[in-house]
Parts: C-alpha cells; sequence; structure tokens
C-alpha cells in the first residue's frame, strides 16, 4: 500500500495532463484524418488527404507560411541570445538596483501579448510604418517577440550564471586571462545548457506565433508575415468543416518542431566540462 | 463546541455554493430575488453583437425593445445575451450544441447562408405566410422590404431563414466644406450640388447622380487634391487603403462596373472577368497614376483622415454619419452617394447588406420568438432604431414616415441614402472570411505594387492574371464547402 502513496499523489496531476495534452493531441490527429466539423459532428474519413492537400495543393500556404515562422524564429532566436545573455551579465554585474532591473527586465514577460501587441502596433506606426512593408513586418514582430522574451530569458541565463563558480574566473585571471577569453572559454562553456534549454524553448514558442500577427497584420502585408498558427486559426476557426485540415497543419507543426529541436539536442548534447 | 463550528462553517459553505451555482452570478436572479413581479411563464433567449459597453445607445435601445415588447406581450420576458462579433459563430456553434442555445438571434450576412446549410435555424416560410394578413406596419413578407434587403435572407431553393432588421450600403461620402470651396471656382463641382427650387445651389446636398461615371470621378477626384511644394499631398481627393480595406471597396466598384463577386449559388467566383480587371485598374490608377490619394498607412484609417478633413471623398457606409458627427463633436457637413458607373456599367451602383433576425431549429417557443421578431422588423421596430441609433430602415414604409423625412431636414446627410439602398447588388455571401483570405491578399498586392504588375515586372504577370489566380483559389473555397455542405446534409439526412 505504502508503494502506492507517490503515485496516488501524482494522480491528479497526470490525470489532467492525459485528458488535457495526450487525449486532445489524439483527437487532434484523429480529425487530421477526418473532413471534420467540429460543432456539425459530422466526420468522414480522408486518409492522409488532409496532409496532401496541405504540402501539395496550390492553394495552400504551409510553405509560405513555414518559411515566414521559419524566418521569425530564427530572427527571434538570434535576437534573444544577443539580448538575454548580455542583459543577465549587466544585471549580475550590478551591485546595487539588481532585483530593480530584474523586475523591470521581467515585466513584458508577463504583459499580456495583445496590449503589448496594440501598443507596438502604434509604435512601429509611429516610427516609420514598419509594418507597411513587406520586407520590415516580419522583423517588426520579431523585434516585438525579442523585446516581450528577453526579460524572461535573461532570467534563466542569470539562473545559469549564478552557478558558474567565482573560482574558475579567479584562476583564470590569475593565469592571464582577459574578459573576453573568460567569456568565451569558462562563461559559454559553462552555460551550456542553459544556452540549450533557452534556445529550446525561444524556437518552440517563435513556432507558435499568433497573438501579434493577429493583431497587428492579419497575415499582411502580401502574405509576408502569414505564420503557420495563423493559417492553423484561419482554417480551424473561420472556414466551414476545415478542423481536420487545420489538425493537419498542426501535425505537420508538431513534427517540423519536434525534427528542429531534435536536432539542436543532438548537435548541443549536454557534455561534462573542466571537470573530469 | 469546537466539534459543531467546522460542520456549520462547512453548511454554511455548501449553501453559499448552492447559492451562487443557482444565481449563475447573474444580475437577473438579484434582481428576481427582490422583484415583486409575477414571473412571465416564457423566457426568450435573444442574442445580439450590438453591445452597450461600446455604445450607450444600444443600451438605450435593447431597454425601449424590451419595455415595448413585453408591455405588449405580458407572458414573454426577453432575456439579452451579448456576444462579442469576432467571437459569435464558435459561441453560437457551441451553443446550438449545448443546453442553452438562443431563441433568436441577430445573423449577420457573414454567417447567415452558413447557419442556414449547417440546419441550425428554423425555416420561416410558413410564419412568414400567416404573417400575410397581418396589417402593412406589422407586416414582415417580402414586398414590405427594400428588394435590396431581402437578398441575404434566403437559400438558393427559396426558403427564408431570416427577416432583414437593417440595411446597410457602401456608399461615397463626401466633404462638402472641401467640395463648396473647390464650386467657388469650378463649375463642374458646382454641379455635383444640388439646386433650391429658386435655381440657387443647395450646399447641404449633393445630387445622388451628381458623379456621372468613372473619367467623372477622376477629374474631380483630381480637382480636390492640393499639393505641397515638395508634391506630398496635403488635401487628398479620395483615399484607399489598401490593408485589407482596399479589397472590400474593391466589391462597389465591381458592382459600378456592371461585375459581380461571385455567382447567386456560390459555386463560382466571378470577379477576376473583365468588370472586376477595369474595376481594380482604376483604383490603382487612382492612387498611382492621378495621385489624388494620401500614401497607403496601415495604422491611419479612412475614416480618420476624412474626419481630419484631409480627404474630399471616401468609401463608408450608409450607417456612418452619425459615429463621424459624434467624433467630431457635431461636424456634419458631407453627403452620401452611391458609386458612378464604369465602362460596362449601367447606372450609379453600390453593394449591399442586410443583417436579420433569424430563430434557431432548436427554439423551445416558436410562436415567441417569431411574435418578437415580427415586432422588431414592423415599421415601429424600424422607427425606434432610427430613433435612438440613427439607423436607416429596410422596409419601404419606413421612408415614408414623418419621423424619416424630419430625420432627413435635420442631417441632411441622409437624403440620398434610400436611392443608394435601392441600387445594392448583393453583397458576396458564401464563406466570406475564407474567401478573404485568399482574395485579400492578392487586391493588397496588386495596389501595393500596381505600377510593377502594369510594366509586367511585378509578382503577378498582369492585373488579370492575379485575379485569375485569386478566382481560382476562391473556387477552391467554394468547392470545398459545397462539399462540406453535401456532407452535412448527408449527416441529416441520416438522423
Amino acid at each position: 500500500m505504502h508503494g502506492l502513496v507517490p503515485y496516488l499523489y501524482i494522480a491528479p496531476a497526470f490525470a489532467v495532463t492525459i485528458v488535457f495534452s495526450f487525449v486532445s493531441m489524439g483527437i487532434s490527429f484523429w480529425a487530421s484524418l477526418h473532413h471534420y466539423d467540429a460543432f456539425a459532428g459530422a466526420a468522414e474519413f480522408a486518409g492522409l488527404g488532409n496532409y496532401r492537400r496541405a504540402l501539395f495543393a496550390d492553394d495552400s500556404y504551409f510553405w509560405l507560411s513555414l518559411k515566414n515562422t521559419a524566418i521569425y524564429s530564427a530572427m527571434s532566436v538570434v535576437g534573444v541570445l544577443l539580448t538575454a545573455l548580455p542583459l543577465a551579465i549587466l544585471c549580475q554585474k550590478a551591485r546595487r538596483y539588481q532585483a530593480l532591473f530584474r523586475t523591470l527586465y521581467f515585466l513584458p514577460s508577463i504583459t499580456p501579448g495583445v496590449v503589448l501587441a496594440l501598443v507596438f502596433y502604434h509604435i512601429f506606426g509611429v516610427w516609420g510604418q514598419l509594418l507597411d512593408n513587406a520586407w520590415t513586418s516580419l522583423p517588426a514582430l520579431a523585434l516585438l517577440g525579442v523585446w516581450s522574451g528577453a526579460g524572461y530569458n535573461m532570467v534563466i541565463f542569470l539562473a545559469g550564471l549564478t552557478e558558474i563558480p567565482r573560482d574558475f574566473y579567479e584562476a583564470a585571471e590569475i593565469d592571464g586571462a582577459g574578459r573576453w577569453h573568460q567569456f568565451r572559454h569558462i562563461t559559454i562553456p559553462l552555460l551550456r545548457n542553459t544556452l540549450v534549454f533557452v534556445m529550446v524553448m525561444t524556437i518552440i514558442s517563435s513556432f507558435q506565433v499568433f497573438t501579434s500577427v493577429y493583431i497587428m497584420t492579419q497575415g499582411g502585408p502580401e502574405r509576408s508575415t502569414e505564420v503557420i498558427a495563423y493559417t492553423i486559426f484561419i482554417n480551424a476557426f473561420a472556414v466551414a468543416g476545415q478542423m481536420g485540415y487545420a489538425s493537419a497543419l498542426a501535425w505537420l507543426l508538431f513534427a517540423v518542431v519536434f525534427v528542429f529541436v531534435f536536432i539542436q539536442m543532438r548537435v548541443f548534447r549536454s557534455r561534462r566540462i573542466y571537470d573530469e | 463546541m469546537r466539534s459543531t463550528r467546522i460542520p456549520l462553517a462547512l453548511l454554511g459553505l455548501l449553501v453559499l455554493v448552492a447559492v451562487l451555482l443557482r444565481a449563475g452570478l447573474t444580475r437577473a436572479f438579484v434582481d428576481d430575488l427582490f422583484s415583486n413581479e409575477i414571473p412571465r411563464p416564457i423566457q426568450l433567449r435573444v442574442w445580439d453583437w450590438w453591445s452597450p459597453a461600446g455604445n450607450e445607445e444600444y443600451g438605450q435601445y435593447f431597454d425601449a425593445i424590451e419595455k415595448t415588447f413585453e408591455a405588449q406581450n405580458p407572458d414573454i420576458d426577453i432575456v439579452y445575451q451579448i456576444v462579442p462579433f469576432g467571437n459569435y459563430v464558435q459561441k453560437l456553434s457551441t451553443a446550438l450544441v449545448g443546453s442553452t442555445p438562443p431563441d433568436v438571434f441577430q445573423s449577420s450576412v457573414y454567417w447567415a447562408e452558413g447557419f442556414h446549410q449547417r440546419g441550425m435555424l428554423r425555416p420561416l416560410d410558413d410564419l412568414l405566410a400567416l404573417n400575410a394578413a397581418a396589417p402593412p406596419p406589422e407586416r414582415v413578407t417580402e414586398e414590405m422590404f427594400l428588394p435590396s434587403a431581402w437578398q441575404h435572407n434566403q437559400a438558393a431553393d427559396g426558403t427564408v431563414f431570416g427577416v432583414p432588421q437593417i440595411i446597410d450600403a457602401q456608399c461615397l461620402l463626401w466633404n462638402l466644406d472641401i467640395l463648396a470651396e473647390a464650386a467657388a471656382a469650378d463649375e463642374e463641382i458646382r454641379a455635383l450640388f444640388a439646386r433650391h427650387e429658386d435655381g440657387s445651389i443647395d450646399y447641404q446636398h449633393l445630387r445622388f447622380d451628381a458623379v456621372t461615371d468613372w473619367e467623372h470621378f477622376r477629374r474631380i477626384t483630381r480637382k480636390l487634391t492640393r499639393r505641397a511644394a515638395d508634391g506630398t499631398v496635403e488635401q487628398a481627393g479620395f483615399v484607399i487603403n489598401a490593408y485589407g480595406g482596399g479589397a472590400g471597396m474593391f466589391s462597389p466598384w465591381l458592382a459600378a462596373n456592371g461585375g459581380r463577386y461571385q455567382d447567386a449559388a456560390g459555386t463560382r467566383a466571378l470577379f477576376g472577368e473583365a468588370a472586376g480587371i477595369e474595376a481594380m485598374r482604376f483604383m490603382g490608377r487612382l492612387y498611382w497614376q492621378d495621385k489624388v490619394c494620401p500614401p497607403f498607412r496601415r495604422q491611419i484609417s479612412d475614416s480618420e483622415l476624412f474626419q481630419e478633413r484631409k480627404v474630399a471623398c471616401m468609401v463608408a457606409g450608409t450607417w456612418s454619419g452619425k459615429d463621424i458627427i459624434r467624433n467630431t463633436l457635431g461636424w456634419d457637413h458631407f453627403a452620401k452617394t452611391a458609386f458612378p458607373p464604369g465602362p460596362q456599367g449601367t447606372g450609379q451602383k453600390t453593394v449591399t447588406w442586410g443583417n436579420m433576425l433569424v430563430v434557431t431549429r432548436r427554439c423551445e417557443n416558436v410562436e415567441a420568438a417569431w411574435r418578437y421578431i415580427q415586432f422588431v422588423c414592423s415599421l415601429e421596430g424600424n422607427m425606434l432604431r432610427s430613433k435612438i441609433l440613427g439607423y436607416n430602415g429596410p422596409r419601404r414604409d419606413f421612408y415614408d414616415t414623418e419621423q424619416w423625412q424630419k430625420a432627413m431636414a435635420e442631417r441632411p446627410y441622409l437624403s440620398n441614402v434610400k436611392q443608394i439602398c435601392l441600387v445594392g447588388d448583393k453583397l458576396r455571401h458564401t464563406e466570406i472570411i475564407a474567401v478573404n483570405h485568399q482574395v485579400n491578399p492578392v487586391i493588397e498586392t496588386l495596389l501595393l505594387r500596381f505600377p510593377e504588375i502594369e510594366a509586367g515586372t511585378g509578382p503577378h504577370a498582369s492585373v488579370s492574371a492575379a485575379l485569375k489566380e485569386a478566382e481560382r483559389n476562391a473556387n477552391g473555397v467554394f468547392r470545398r464547402y459545397n462539399e462540406q455542405v453535401a456532407r452535412w446534409l448527408a449527416a441529416r439526412e441520416q438522423n
């Protein structure tokens, strides 16, 4: 009986996860194989028809939206790394008001996406019509994504930085290593796991970008910001009887993100560093 | 002592939870609790998106309808539920398969045909037949409505599923201050105005057919455009919004050129034919060749520019006057006309739509629901909407009332509204959101990159090729939608 107690403790959370994650994923996969209308309830087996349509039909925007999403994701990852890590290092070095800086930078992460999107919609309008041009609209959205995600990732980096023993830096300093070499040979290698975590989470969240597109551009101009989550939304909720097709798009998105993350995990696989 | 406290506290908590659950935390329940009124036997659930939260006049309107209707029908209690327009379809579809569907709701033309094809609406033909003998002001049959209002409420087989409660039309909205100033030195602009009986110019009214054709429109907008020394437009003759809005503007220009967006059965797009290509090139030339428009800006709406008096003419709706007066703190020196005919058009035209009241298939008291619809869509209901909301009505007899004549005298911009509504073609109606998703980005590209496309160096080989591609994609939407309709029908027959 005692052996069962831990399982009983985790049972409620496990049940919630099963019902709201895995069962709904299963329903979504089943829907992707059918012509499915969520409200009318009628369903007809479509086999791989929805996947075929997403991948090969002339009027499918899967590839275009995947390309836009990938570009957005690349800009987000680079942007987050170039802002969150320096911010974390600066924050760590701040002797006074560190908590204040942490709070200020973290604030955008807890501000609702709709509010941020509305504020930036007007900022971009005043600053030179970034959303009016097909070349600048996607980078503008990525800028918003980086700005709103930098604070959260800064906190993660900050936690990683405080885990690095001071002895390493002191020893390096005695050996004559400058700031750059310390950063290159101590900070970066010992932050590897944090870096991988931040990159994986940024890729996953950027592949799901939706709110800013929906509020600010509706996929335009000229489909330059039509990302995959927006395409899924339009088909699922604005077009009658296309829930199956939208589910197929969602599963294709899952496959792409899975492959990306898998490759990334293999490339940046965790290694033991400097303690052998 | 302590042993009794806990069970008592738990019991108290249980009672509180039960009361809250029963109440549904609604104001209606609290009101009922302290009300002396005898409960009415029929509760009629009515859904709408006209929200008092966004415009207090809607609150006044619903209060007036409820008060008048309930006084005339003591057995019915109306319960309004306001649902945001953006969530309407999802919430309604969920409610209709759930346990508390509305009995009656206002349906936009965007969704009405789809709701009918899904089998969610009750056909109204039998009720309309019974209503045919009612006195004219209470009659809600076809002959009581403007033909352009009675277009969206029936299926291809003639089944009527809704009764129009409003009529909307797109129109050209003119700034009369700008026109009057230009008229002082220009006979052609002076000729746009109506005349008083003594022959003098009536600067409050434009003639309904003031603009004779597209070339005339181009000339006038060129004359009304004022540029600074560096060439930037200080006062625009016309405004086109390329970002999504341009696609909406395409429909009335297409209608004015004798074209149709789609066929009546919803099986084929038609906007890529000669009339559509001409309409698209006309819009492109206004912006790029005639340069009568302010630069394309996503963040600045046409109406903002118009209200700032920076634009002489814009595309608006027949309903828009009251909003402009409110936003400009009282400025009402503007007028409305329909769209002048293009080379293939035969007269002034526009597109119209009439949002309607419908009864759900699961309505528990059809007779009460029908009484409500008859009241709201009667002459009395139209007059209430006009009085409180400033809306014109879809009924013919509405325009003969003293109230409407008085409204036109007080607000001269209403003078052409009936004629504009009368020349309206049916707005596109099949799977509008999905069709927009396919077509609007193409129109956006055509407007933004018109010179490149005309020169053959743009992302499309020509205007014609772009519209043909959009048409093909729209046809794909129609084909899939009709397949889905067949599946719904098959499922209903099985049940």
